[in-house]
């Protein structure tokens, strides 16, 4: 007992001294983890689109050699940046353009080196993404594509419109994992000169060698990160999925609808939950919600 | 004399070394209703599908209002439009709602206003029994019912012609009254439709024109009372047969 209380003074001594460095750290880890991975999921959609355009016999030759070599290219990307460590890819962007263009092009100050640091990570997301992408959209039911092209829309209203949208909420687990895998392993950044959490535990432990008390706010630290994000990633899921009921709509709508646009999610103050509805949520909230209820 | 729609003119389609469509012939007018007949892999699907461009037929043309629509420059989204498809398996957009799975096509390929969508598109969930269900997503209502919100996402792109593939035989049996009263309807006003279909009454009574189909070529084609009334080929009297004894 007496190394608990010894390890909480210690923590505690540690916090009150340095809180600032830590916080200052998670925030930068948490914007650096954000923003690379919208970036990243965002790069991963262009590619997933790129890779499924349909291609057929019908279409030109120009048109197929396009889209080998757009293929090509998506392919090469993903190969080259999933099968390399961010830690070394970092170290070649950061200090191999300035090399390579003599000093042209370099990541100056502060601001370039979260350049860096944004671009490094976003574009190893993008090639784990890319991948997933592909997966969800392969996932989603062909009927799908063949529904929307049959009411004559193109592929990208076909993508856009009804596939995407299907794909996405498929695709969120996946997002979920690059999120998580992006909080903990921008530390590997610290190699660029990036001061993330991480980052700050280093300098914190080489000025007074109390490496195990501030591991320990460390892991706290990304533990609560993570486990923060899981549930936000759970809550949109659930948004996306919808209600489990639906209302139905008794008069007559074509009435009122000349000329007038309703949102139709958006509901109104005279709203009246019916009972049934409200007992359905009484229930839910009792038992959880079945499994294979859909 | 009413207009010519389509006309399939020596239309062939293989996959691979296997030739499903082999030199179909036949001519759609206005207000016509096709019943296509015949057993399972006769390739009465795979002509529907060939109209509707969602497979390329390997050789052969399909003129739409006298225009060939198989040639390399054609805007087969563009053509599309006209031609609205019913599946088998209903395929409506499982993100959308009802009313929204109406109004998508509308808003997005005809440019409507959203207005303009919502109305039209409730006009003909009203006409197939569906308005009070707009809120509802496809997951949540039944087999029929999905079927006649996926007749009237088509009628809402006011096609010229419409496609029908097997619409009831992913249905339960009480289920099909429902989708095949939409039809008669349907018939009853004049659409121009191409149908599909096992169910030999609803080809007896309201198609005006049945092909019988049988590997790949059409056996017999004529009124629904030469060919199921009185059938001239032996194999067309065998598949009728069977029909009657289930």
């Amino acid at each position: 007992m007496d190394l608990f209380a010894k390890l909480i003074n210690d923590i505690s001594r540690l916090w009150t001294k340095y809180y600032s460095f830590y916080l200052g750290g998670i925030w930068s880890t948490l914007k650096l983890a954000v923003i690379a991975t919208v970036i990243g999921v965002l790069i991963g959609l262009v590619c997933g689109i790129l890779n499924t355009i349909p291609c057929g016999r019908n279409d030109n030759i120009f048109k197929r050699a396009v889209l080998k070599i757009i293929r090509f290219i998506v392919r090469a990307y993903v190969e080259i940046f999933r099968g390399t460590p961010m830690v070394l890819q970092a170290v070649f962007i950061f200090y191999g353009l300035p090399y390579f263009s003599n000093g042209a092009v370099a990541f100056r100050g502060n601001s370039g080196m979260w350049l860096a640091a944004v671009l490094v990570v976003s574009i190893n997301t993008g090639a784990y993404m890319a991948e997933s992408v592909r997966g969800g959209i392969i996932s989603v039911d062909p009927g799908q594509t063949e529904g929307a092209m049959a009411i004559g829309m193109t592929h990208f209203q076909t993508m856009t419109n009804v596939i995407l949208p299907q794909a996405f909420r498929n695709i969120i687990p996946q997002i979920g994992n690059n999120f998580i895998i992006n909080i903990k392993d921008t530390s590997v950044m610290f190699i660029i000169g990036f001061t993330e959490f991480f980052a700050f535990h280093q300098y914190i432990v080489g000025v007074n060698n109390m490496y195990f008390p501030s591991a320990a706010i460390e892991m706290v630290g990304y533990l609560t990160m993570t486990l923060v994000a899981s549930f936000l990633l759970r809550a949109l899921e659930k948004l996306l999925d919808g209600s489990d009921n639906y209302e139905l709509v008794s008069e007559d709508q074509l009435v009122m609808a000349a000329g007038t646009y309703s949102h139709p999610d958006r509901g109104t103050p005279f709203d009246e939950h019916h009972k049934p509805s409200r007992e359905t949520v009484i229930q839910q909230v009792k038992f959880g919600r079945n499994r294979g209820e859909r | 004399m009413a207009d010519t729609i389509l006309e399939i003119r020596h239309l062939s389609k293989s996959f691979g070394s296997h030739e499903v469509l082999r030199d179909i012939d036949f001519t759609v007018q206005e207000g016509d209703v096709t019943a296509i007949i015949g057993a399972s892999g006769s390739g009465k699907s795979t002509l529907l599908r060939c109209v509707n461009l969602l497979e390329t037929p390997t050789s052969g043309e399909i003129l739409f209002h006298g225009r060939d629509v198989t040639g390399r420059g054609v805007n087969a989204p563009e053509y599309r439009s006209h031609v609205g498809m019913v599946f088998q398996s209903f395929n409506l957009f499982n993100n959308k709602t009802v009313l929204e799975n109406c109004m998508v096509g509308q808003i997005k390929v005809l440019k409507r206003s959203k207005a303009e969508a919502k109305e039209t598109a409730l006009r003909y969930l009203q006409q197939v029994g569906m308005a009070p269900y707009i809120n509802a997503k496809p997951r949540q209502i039944s087999g029929g019912q999905k079927q006649r919100v996926a007749i009237a996402r088509a009628l809402a792109m006011g096609p010229e012609v419409l496609l029908f593939d097997e619409p009831t035989s992913a249905l339960d049996p009480e289920m099909v009254g429902e989708v095949l009263s939409v039809m008669r309807d349907l018939a009853a006003q004049g659409m121009t439709m191409l149908v599909v279909t096992h169910e030999m009454a609803f080809a007896r009574d309201v198609s005006t024109q049945v092909v019988y189909m049988s590997e790949g070529v059409i056996c017999e084609q004529g009124s629904p009372a030469a060919v199921l009334g009185d059938p001239q080929k032996q194999e067309t009297r065998d598949f009728l047969a069977r029909f009657r004894s289930n």
